[in-house]
């Protein structure tokens, strides 16, 4: 046991003392740091300039142009997208949500500029009329040309048939038309539609707002530990956040255990190590080693989670199991996808051989990452159950259940636990066989068949 | 006394290839075995078999009276043939992760590397990196990492191989003084003149199984070459002269003169004493025995003068048959 912790000393030690691991321990959180803070200034800098523009209309119902000319003013606009945020932002913190807000405006661009032009809406003349507004919108330069051109249904406020739908309108746009600016004009239709369906209907537009608005509160959470406000979008985001962590952090540390081993093969130090130590206390040794640097890695991350939670007042709503539960997933995933990935650096010669190998390592990786976001949607859904269950998967599946706003009975968390130490047994055996063999191979790479040869025969 | 090695009825297989069959191995503690044979002999896979890297097929075998090498590897020194070193990792760090994983304490480990390092003709380069240090230097700095443990038993496989002179007499001089702590040694080689200078005992390989093993001196005896060099002060002296001399069974001419062989129960010096008072000349000794020839003669008696002969010979010399073509 004295030989194995030395050799995990000494790669714990190489590598964090490494310069290129510096660099990507920090490189992730100062790019969400910077992404944080300058990000909305960034926006702001890359927004769109404002958009000046003509809009055609030809309203045959005479009743829908007056409304949109109050809806499509651009105090109408900023009205609209400030109740808008102030609905989205509902769940942010207070402390937050000015910051959020900004955010929020920058990535909207500027409120347009949009003149509308009337033209006559008869009902002899109107499809001749349209072909030659239609035409409009593609002849001359493009600074001329109309943004747009709406045309309205003549049902669209009075129904013709009592008991049919109410009618709707034409958009027909120019190429200069954006997205967000056609956003403006769609969201501004339907407020003038709407109020001149209710003025049909000598209906109080006040009345009916304040009748059919349900404003949908935050929910408290009550639990034994007492209550706390639901932050249902960031718990939906929660178990895939955990997946990227997992995986990124599994990916990192078993490509440098699949490097450094690869270097110790290939430099020909591995016999010198092999005279000192046994094939199964060297790699203990590193994946011991390697896992440590991966846990202190994600204590790190985790760190620096829980202080940006706290900055935005979010601090209460992870419960504390759920990280000792990620860091124990987290390792045992490690040992998994560690192990194997010695195996393979004990097969290889070079580092580009190994890509073969690694793919359906990866694979297995892929899938419960994938998977991570359906999961966490359903949590105790049969795939989510079952895929918690096998291994190397259930890890990854199990703590996406977990970050859920739904988590799964304790039973079930532990019997994943088991089941997962019992598949980073299953792995080091097996490249504890590889690795035996491999280290003194050299020559033609093997496939994933004769690795498992290896294992059954060594 | 026990033995420090004893191996019975080693046999390893790779694919279809026998590496090793059946091979039988004492070697006594304090003694310094050659384990001699062309590359390709087998002589590796028998050595990572004892110090439990491989294990054989079938056989049994002992390791300092233990079963398996990894129960006593802390009291064995091993430089393997394909060595290196962390080429990053600053020497004296370097020697002291190695001596602290085959059991030395941390205190002692530094202090003993450095003593070690100087004895190679090694100073101060602890802080320097093992990337900055020549070839030479590396190999010297490997040898010391393979006893720094001050082993019972040192195994050295192809130790000199791609050594310059100076650092091949270093070698020698510190593997000598290892002899004399008391260390049992065991190592290989394919360069018999290296056996030969080095041995107390040779063990011949060929093609995984053991051909030889025979004390130096009773080799001396019993594959005594019972032949003369002759340098004669005049070159054109014709050799059907000394044929004429009793007891003289055949003279060749070399580059360097000839080559007497005696009839088997004539005295040499005799013979010597005849030939000087023939004709004149430089110098005259008698031929010493070579390994490599013994080695031929065991393995390839049927095929002197063949290609065969002549590649083994070279690889047996350290040369490449091309080389001596």
């Amino acid at each position: 046991m004295n030989k194995i912790w030395l050799i995990a000393q000494r790669d714990f030690l190489t590598t964090i003392s490494n310069r290129g691991f510096l660099f990507g321990l920090f490189i992730m959180p100062l790019l969400i740091a910077v992404g944080v803070l300058f990000g909305p200034r960034l926006l702001s800098a890359a927004r769109s300039p404002q958009v000046v523009g003509r809009v055609v209309v030809m309203d045959p119902t005479g009743h829908v142009l007056p409304a949109l000319r109050s809806t499509l003013s651009p105090s109408a606009i900023e009205t609209r997208r400030a109740e808008d945020a102030r609905r989205t932002l509902a769940d942010v913190p207070e402390a937050n949500r000015a910051m959020a807000e900004s955010a929020m405006q920058s990535a909207r661009g500027n409120i347009p500029n949009l003149t509308i032009e009337e033209r006559p809406a008869d009902a002899t003349s109107l499809a001749s009329r349209v072909a030659t507004e239609k035409q409009a919108l593609s002849s001359g330069d493009l600074a001329g040309r109309p943004l747009a051109l709406i045309v309205i249904h003549r049902d669209s406020v009075d129904r013709a048939d009592q008991s049919g739908e109410l009618g709707t309108y034409d958009l027909y746009a120019s190429q200069s038309l954006d997205a967000a600016t056609e956003t403006v004009i769609y969201e501004s239709l339907s407020e003038a539609l709407v109020q001149a369906r209710l003025a049909a209907a000598k209906l109080d537009q006040q009345q009916v707002d304040a009748m059919t608005r349900v404003r949908r509160p935050t929910s408290t959470i009550v639990t034994a530990a007492g209550e706390q406000r639901a932050q249902r979008k960031f718990m939906q985001m929660l178990p895939f956040l955990v997946g990227v962590f997992i995986f990124v952090g599994v990916i990192t540390g078993g490509q440098t255990l699949m490097t450094s081993t690869v270097e110790e093969k290939s430099s020909r130090v591995v016999e010198v190590l092999l005279a000192a130590v046994s094939p199964f206390q060297l790699m203990a040794g590193k994946l011991l080693g390697q896992s440590a640097v991966g846990l202190l890695a994600m204590a790190i991350y985790l760190g620096l989670g829980l202080l940006a939670l706290y900055s935005f007042a979010m601090f209460g709503i992870i419960d504390p199991m759920l990280i000792v539960y990620f860091l124990v997933f987290f390792l045992i995933t490690y040992l998994v996808f560690g192990a194997l990935m010695i195996a393979i650096g004990a097969a290889v010669n070079q580092v580009q051989e190994a890509q073969s190998l690694m793919g359906p390592v990866m694979l297995l990786l892929l899938v419960p990452y994938m998977l991570s976001p359906m999961i966490g949607a359903a949590p105790n859904s049969t795939l989510s159950v079952v895929v918690s269950f096998i291994p190397p998967m259930n890890t990854m599946a199990m703590m996406a259940r977990m970050a859920s706003d739904s988590p799964p009975p304790a039973w079930q968390v532990w019997l994943t636990v088991v089941v997962g130490f019992g598949g980073a047994c299953a792995a080091i055996w097996f490249a504890g066989k590889v690795f035996k063999v491999g280290l003194l191979m050299h020559g033609r790479p093997p496939n994933i068949a004769t690795m498992i040869r290896w294992a059954r025969e060594a | 006394m026990e033995s420090a090695l004893h191996l019975q009825r080693i046999t390893k297989t790779f694919g279809d290839k026998r590496a090793v069959d059946g091979m039988d191995l004492v070697v006594p503690r304090g003694a310094t075995y050659g384990f001699i044979g062309p590359s390709g002999a087998g002589k590796t896979t028998c050595i990572r078999m004892i110090m439990a890297i491989l294990f054989p097929d079938s056989g049994e075998l002992s390791v300092l009276g233990r079963k398996s090498a990894l129960e006593a590897k802390d009291r064995i020194g091993y430089l393997p043939e394909e060595r290196g070193v962390y080429r990053r990792m600053k020497v004296g760090d370097f020697l002291t992760y190695i001596a602290q994983l085959k059991g030395v304490p941390a205190d002692d480990a530094l202090p003993r590397a450095t003593e070690l390092l100087a004895r190679t003709g090694l100073v101060d380069v602890e802080k320097k990196k093992c990337e900055e240090l020549s070839k030479g230097m590396l190999h010297r700095v490997e040898f010391v990492a393979a006893i720094i443990n001050r082993p019972e038993l040192i195994i050295l496989d192809e130790p000199f191989s791609g050594l310059d002179p100076v650092s091949v007499k270093l070698l020698k001089d510190m593997v000598a003084a290892e002899q004399q702590r008391g260390a049992t040694i065991l190592f290989s080689t394919h360069i018999m003149a290296h056996a030969e200078e080095l041995c107390e005992h040779v063990v011949m390989i060929h093609n995984g199984r053991k051909v030889l093993d025979e004390p130096m001196a009773g080799l001396r005896r019993q594959y005594d070459p019972r032949i003369l060099r002759v340098e004669p002060l005049d070159e054109a002296t014709p050799t059907s002269v000394l044929r004429q001399i009793p007891g003289v069974s055949d003279v060749k001419t070399t580059p360097d003169g000839w080559e007497v062989h005696l009839q088997a129960g004539i005295e040499p010096t005799m013979a010597m004493q005849q030939i000087a008072a023939t004709v004149p000349v430089a110098s005259i000794a008698m031929a010493r025995l070579r390994l490599e020839d013994v080695f031929l003669r065991l393995v390839a008696a049927d095929a002197q003068g063949t290609e065969t002969e002549r590649a083994l010979r070279a690889n047996l010399q350290g040369m490449s048959a091309g080389a001596l073509a």
